[in-house]
């Protein structure tokens, strides 16, 4: 039990099961009828896409805010090459990544070349993007909408309703936590990442290349947020111009949800996928009770404040931790 | 010798002040969006656009500055503008109580979110970035759902008596709004309490070094607390004056806040890192973002353009502070080199 409570998705989990009880008991939510749901299955994986990065940044200590304008930004690129423009579609698919690289290779650059902390600079860029975006579609295209029609084989791949319902960017999802969770926990990339969250300057001392994967955790980021626009301009065949800002504090509270901490070195990619799951439930799951849908925000607040608390006991008791055997040794 | 020669008032000296990049910033933007729009951005219209819209953001850059010397940070002032209106409404309007006591009603909802925030932030070790946001999403919902509850929409609306509005939601020639002199006049109490008084030392100490303020005999827990709470009225008496202003409030406006504030906070030449930072920068920082903000309206630019020109700004900005920070910290002194040697 106690090395259960230590793993950081211990209160993600713990604030899931408190939640839909909640929703359960005092909601009277039908449990059967939200399993089920696609709702809130299709929010958390276009959510959850960009947690993985955002998440890892946060463990490497940095912190990404520009995705709520890498997401519409996405979107409109492949919507005004292969849309307006009538590329193939793998224009513009490759279009909307190579934004994504672009973009967060700035970041990265701006980060690691300077000591302006990371949600100043994502804020300029975040600023810069929503601009370019706006700019896009009013003067080069002339429409806030711009209509897309993709192919049938990029329809399956990247935006079709698996069943009528669930969000083929579910897979993508699942896949890409299974994905980071090696980068994360398996391979060095891993440790060099929570090595920078820990102490940037021991780290480089230990030969860590720190700038190296700075820059390569804002690029995954930002090319997973512009991911998610292209997928949904070719789910839904046309773009829109905002709704990528209240991504930005839904992706980071699910991250923290997840039991990542904010000034780096802890965290692990099961808390940020159950994190995002458990966002999700609250903010989705509300629909589903007897309880009106206007407290959905007031039900998210309170469950973020429980479960930071409770990440930072568990933190604590993680920390503190001592097998036995070494207190036997002392 | 030290005191001496912060005495000497020299070119060099005045270049080193941390607001100083700021100002040349401030005069090199002025003169852009001025040669741009002429004498319309340059006339009483065009003076009055950004002030306006400088007041309002000024008024809560000023404590989300004075908690970013500090070393913290508050999203949730987004979420107490709205709600702040959303109680004055409800209490003088709905519940048809008198408006002093609404507008009371409406500090409050300020205070006491602000010493929620101030109250986690000290007795957990979750930074502050997280906290509020926790507490803006709760007060966004409490404000939508107790709006709803009690007044079935989403929307309220107020019609303030004379006086009050004459106080605080007038436009002088209609033109400037009184919150201009409200905003000149509490960042002049600002300047006093930071630069003027011990408890602004606090707040230095209390960015530059948490532990080493604490031992110094500084009451930490306390002054954080008083800098959330701050931050919290200030945020509530803009929604006071929009609600007077405007006559309505919506539950989701305000959000623009969170970012608008950091950005003229930190153009102003405050570090997100905490210990440095003035109230002048601040008031200059707020004046530039202002000014590129609403001046791109008045140049013959496209406006869809806005944000990638306040975006651009903004980074310029952040990037020269930081060297300027270097510059003025690497800088020692000849007398003082003089004395070493």
């Amino acid at each position: 039990m106690k090395s259960f409570l230590r793993r950081p998705a211990a209160a993600a989990l713990l604030s899931l099961v408190a939640a839909v009880a909640f929703y359960v008991i005092v909601g009277r939510a039908d449990i059967f009828a939200l399993v089920k749901a696609a709702s809130w299955l299709n929010f958390a994986a276009n959510l959850g896409i960009v947690a993985l990065p955002v998440g890892l940044l946060m463990i490497a200590g940095e912190i990404d805010i520009s995705f709520g304008a890498m997401i519409p930004a996405g979107a409109i690129t492949t919507a005004m090459l292969s849309g307006h423009y009538g590329l193939p579609i793998e224009v513009g698919i490759l279009g909307a990544l190579a934004l994504g690289v672009v973009v967060g290779l700035i970041n990265g650059l701006l980060t690691t070349r300077t000591r302006v902390p990371s949600l100043l600079i994502t804020l300029g860029t975040l600023t810069i993007m929503q601009g370019v975006v706006l700019w896009v579609a009013m003067r080069v295209v002339g429409n806030a909408s711009i209509p897309l029609k993709a192919p049938e084989w990029a329809k399956f791949i990247f935006g079709h309703l698996m069943g009528n319902s669930h969000q083929v960017i579910i897979v993508w999802w699942v896949a890409l936590a299974l994905v980071f969770g090696f980068l994360l926990h398996k391979t060095s990339y891993g440790n060099w990442i929570y090595a920078l969250g820990g102490d940037k300057v021991s780290a480089r001392n230990a030969g860590v290349p720190t700038t190296r994967v700075t820059i390569s955790l804002f690029i995954l980021s930002a090319t997973a947020a512009s991911f998610v626009g292209m997928c949904g301009a070719i789910l839904f065949n046309t773009t829109q111009v905002s709704g990528g800002m209240s991504y930005i504090f839904n992706v980071i509270a699910s991250v923290v949800v997840g039991g990542v901490l904010l000034t780096g070195g802890f965290g692990s990619v099961m808390g940020i996928f159950m994190g995002t799951l458990t966002f999700a439930i609250v903010n989705k799951g509300i629909s589903f009770t007897k309880i009106e849908p206007n407290w959905a925000n007031f039900v998210i607040g309170t469950t973020l404040v429980l479960a930071m608390l409770m990440n930072e006991k568990f933190r604590k008791m993680a920390t503190s931790y001592t097998p036995l055997k070494m207190k036997a040794v002392k | 010798m030290a005191l001496q020669h912060e005495k000497q008032m020299s070119f060099g000296n005045l270049f080193r002040r941390p607001e100083a990049g700021t100002f040349i910033g401030l005069i090199v933007v002025y003169a852009v969006f001025a040669l741009l729009g002429g004498s319309n951005f340059i006339g009483l219209a065009g003076l009055s656009s950004w002030l306006n819209i400088a007041a309002e953001v000024g008024i809560i850059a000023l404590p989300v500055g004075l908690l970013m010397i500090a070393g913290y940070l508050d999203i949730s002032v987004g979420s107490i503008v709205p709600a702040s209106s959303l109680t004055v409404a409800l209490i003088a309007n709905h519940f048809e109580l008198p408006l002093p006591l609404g507008i009371a009603g409406g500090l409050c909802v300020g205070l006491l979110i602000g010493y929620i925030n101030g109250y986690l932030v000290t007795r957990t070790t979750v930074p502050s970035l997280i906290i509020t946001i926790g507490t803006m999403f709760g007060t966004m919902g409490l404000a939508l759902g107790l709006t709803v509850l009690i007044k079935g929409s989403t929307g309220v609306f107020l019609v303030a008596d004379p006086f009050t509005k004459s106080l605080l939601g007038e436009a002088l020639g209609g033109m400037f709004r009184v919150g201009i002199f409200w905003w000149l006049g509490i960042a002049a109490v600002f300047y006093f309490l930071l630069h003027k008084s011990p408890w602004g030392n606090g707040v230095f100490a209390l960015g530059g070094d948490k532990e080493s303020a604490r031992n110094a005999g500084i009451p930490t827990r306390r002054l954080t607390v008083q800098l959330y709470m701050l931050s919290g009225l200030a945020s509530a008496f803009v929604g006071v004056i929009q609600i007077i202003a405007n006559s309505n409030a919506q539950v989701a406006a305000g959000s623009v806040f969170i970012f608008n504030t950091i950005m003229c906070v930190a153009i102003g030449g405050v570090a997100l890192t905490g210990g440095a930072g003035s109230i002048l920068g601040i008031v200059l920082g707020t004046i530039i973002f202002s000014v590129v903000t609403q001046g791109v309206f008045y140049s013959g630019l496209d406006t869809n353009l806005v944000s990638v020109v306040i975006g651009v700004m903004f980074l310029l900005a952040v990037l020269t502070n930081d060297s300027f920070r270097d510059f003025a910290q690497s800088f020692s002194a000849k007398t003082k080199r003089g004395t070493n040697a």
